[in-house]
């Protein structure tokens, strides 16, 4: 019971990750800047978090379904894991909004006419095929 | 602070940053779809504050962490009070407008990052983060946020600027050499030199002094020593690697130095078995540098490079590599109990390079063939070790 809470935390980043390589979203579109997106996201988190502790905000629970491991007093094991699950989440959503958006304009303008003009960014969902659409959307 | 003021100001902060960030996107994409853009913004909040809605109750509910009475403002959804939306609030607001305001996308910037990935030896990442997590465990005995850090950074950022710093300056006579480019190295674009040395240093420099802030003196001595030796080796100027037998010693510091910070950092002291452990594992390194220098003796000459094996020459640079080997294995023979099992794990080694006993200069390049067993065998003998490590957890 004790690792539960850990295991579906890093079971949510792996379907977070699923999702980003299935549609080519955030690591799988642009590695470098994803990355530093998440340490930064990562690293701002946990300074708050650090605050609230500080600031004697934040207390942790004695949960059965959390491991009982601390980083630091009042920081468990399993919130910087929580924290990059929340910024994977959180990326994962805003891209695969913003593709979903590009589309359904897209398809939109299609109905209207070819000579419409948001054809010109040549969005799709297709993997692949989207180089360029997360940012452009 | 309260938690209402703590996340007004967390908040605050991302909307600043987010629209600054955002501002400086669309000045960067002209052709960027701004509505489009903040549609997909507002989307992600809005999932985002839901998702918060549901999840937050349940781990509250959970028992996961609860809050100092008299500091929440009072109203909340279920048991998730209002200042929890701001997490998601302030991601959705800033993450979203940095990865727009940076991202570019393409098959170049992917093949890039796995150039630059590649560069960092991740083959390697291990034997660098391994002696630092189990020499602050043994003594710690205790999971705590300066072994996380400590091993994080002797994964990765302190791998990518080792062995960054190290192709950026050889990219010439790297070039030369068909062994790079593998497993065993990679080669960096020279318009990749650059980005390397200034992401080395910007990665570097925050775990140092972060893992600083967490001893005394001794330790930050150590991690001057640990980071000297990595920029030392191959910096122009310095280029320890190109000074006979200071590249053997420089090559060792560079993975016994993560065990004596480790060790540091838990509060150890340096006294007669540790040191005894600490020399063994040395004489190891230093070994298996100069073994390795040995299959490049004919590149290294043609390219006008020293190293310890250019040097005194292939047949002597093998012999005094078993010889380290042996020297390790029997200070081991001295060290308390579990030590001495650890002798064991010289022999492997031995017997890999042994063969190459009477080898010469003209076929020093068949070394080769052992140092790749030899990186197969470095997996083994940390099995081995932490075997031993495990025993010794028990014993206390």
């Amino acid at each position: 019971m004790g690792a539960l809470y850990l295991l579906l935390l890093l079971a949510g980043i792996g379907c977070m990750l699923l999702l980003d390589q299935r549609f080519k979203l955030f690591f799988w579109h642009d590695p470098a800047i994803a990355l530093l997106v998440t340490a930064v996201g990562t690293a701002l988190f946990l300074l708050w978090d650090v605050a609230g502790i500080a600031a004697g905000v934040f207390l942790r629970g004695e949960s059965a379904v959390a491991s009982g491991v601390v980083l630091a007093p009042e920081l468990p094991l399993e919130e910087p894991v929580f924290i990059v699950f929340l910024v994977l989440c959180t990326m994962v959503v805003f891209t695969g909004s913003a593709r979903l958006l590009a589309r359904s304009l897209r398809a939109g303008a299609a109905d209207r006419g070819p000579s419409s003009p948001q054809r010109a960014d040549g969005l799709a969902l297709v993997p692949g095929t989207a180089e360029r659409s997360a940012g452009e959307s | 602070m309260s938690y209402p003021l703590l996340a007004l100001i967390g908040v605050a902060a991302a909307v600043v940053c987010g629209v600054a960030l955002t501002l400086i996107a669309f000045r960067r994409r002209p052709r960027i779809a701004r509505g489009r853009h903040l549609l997909a913004v507002a989307a992600t909040v809005l999932v985002l504050l839901a998702l918060t809605a549901v999840f937050d109750n349940i781990m509250i509910a959970a028992g996961l962490f609860h809050y100092a009475p008299g500091q929440l403002f009072g109203l909340s959804l279920g048991f998730a009070p209002l200042e929890d939306f701001s997490y998601p609030l302030a991601g959705a607001l800033l993450l979203p407008a940095m990865w727009v305001a940076f991202e570019r996308g393409g098959t170049e910037r992917r093949r890039d990052f796995a150039q630059l990935v590649l560069s960092s030896r991740p083959v390697s990442w291990v034997n660098t983060a391994f002696p630092f997590g189990a020499a602050y465990l043994l003594v710690a005995r205790e999971i705590d946020w300066v072994l996380l850090v400590g091993v994080i950074y002797f994964l990765i950022p302190y791998n990518f600027a080792m062995y960054g710093i190290n192709d950026v300056f050889d990219y010439e006579s790297d070039a030369a050499n068909p062994r790079k480019g593998g497993i065993e190295g990679a080669l960096l674009s020279p318009r990749l030199h650059r980005p390397t040395l200034w992401i080395a240093a910007l990665v570097n420099i925050p775990f140092l002094l972060l893992l600083g802030s967490a001893g005394g003196p001794a330790s930050w001595a150590a991690l001057a020593v640990s980071a000297f030796a990595v920029v030392a080796y191959s910096a122009p100027k310095l280029r320890f690697k190109e000074r006979p037998f200071l590249d053997s010693l420089t090559s060792s510091t560079h993975f016994v130095s993560p065990a004596v910070v480790g060790l540091l950092l838990a509060g150890a002291s340096l006294d007669g078995p540790i040191l005894l452990v600490l020399a063994a594992f040395f004489l190891w390194g230093m070994a298996a540098h100069a073994f390795g220098a040995i299959q490049d003796i004919a590149p290294d000459r043609q390219a006008g490079i020293r190293s310890i094996a250019t040097a005194i020459g292939a047949r002597a640079t093998a012999r005094l590599a078993l010889l380290l080997w042996a020297a390790a294995g029997i200070l081991m023979l001295f060290a308390p109990w579990p030590g001495p099992l650890a002798a064991i794990i010289a022999l492997p080694y031995l017997v890999n390079c042994a063969p190459y006993w009477f080898v010469n200069d003209e076929n020093s390049g068949t070394t080769n063939r052992a140092w790749r067993r030899f990186i197969a065998l470095n997996f083994f003998s940390g099995f081995l070790a932490t075997l031993l490590m495990i025993i010794e957890w028990n014993q206390v």
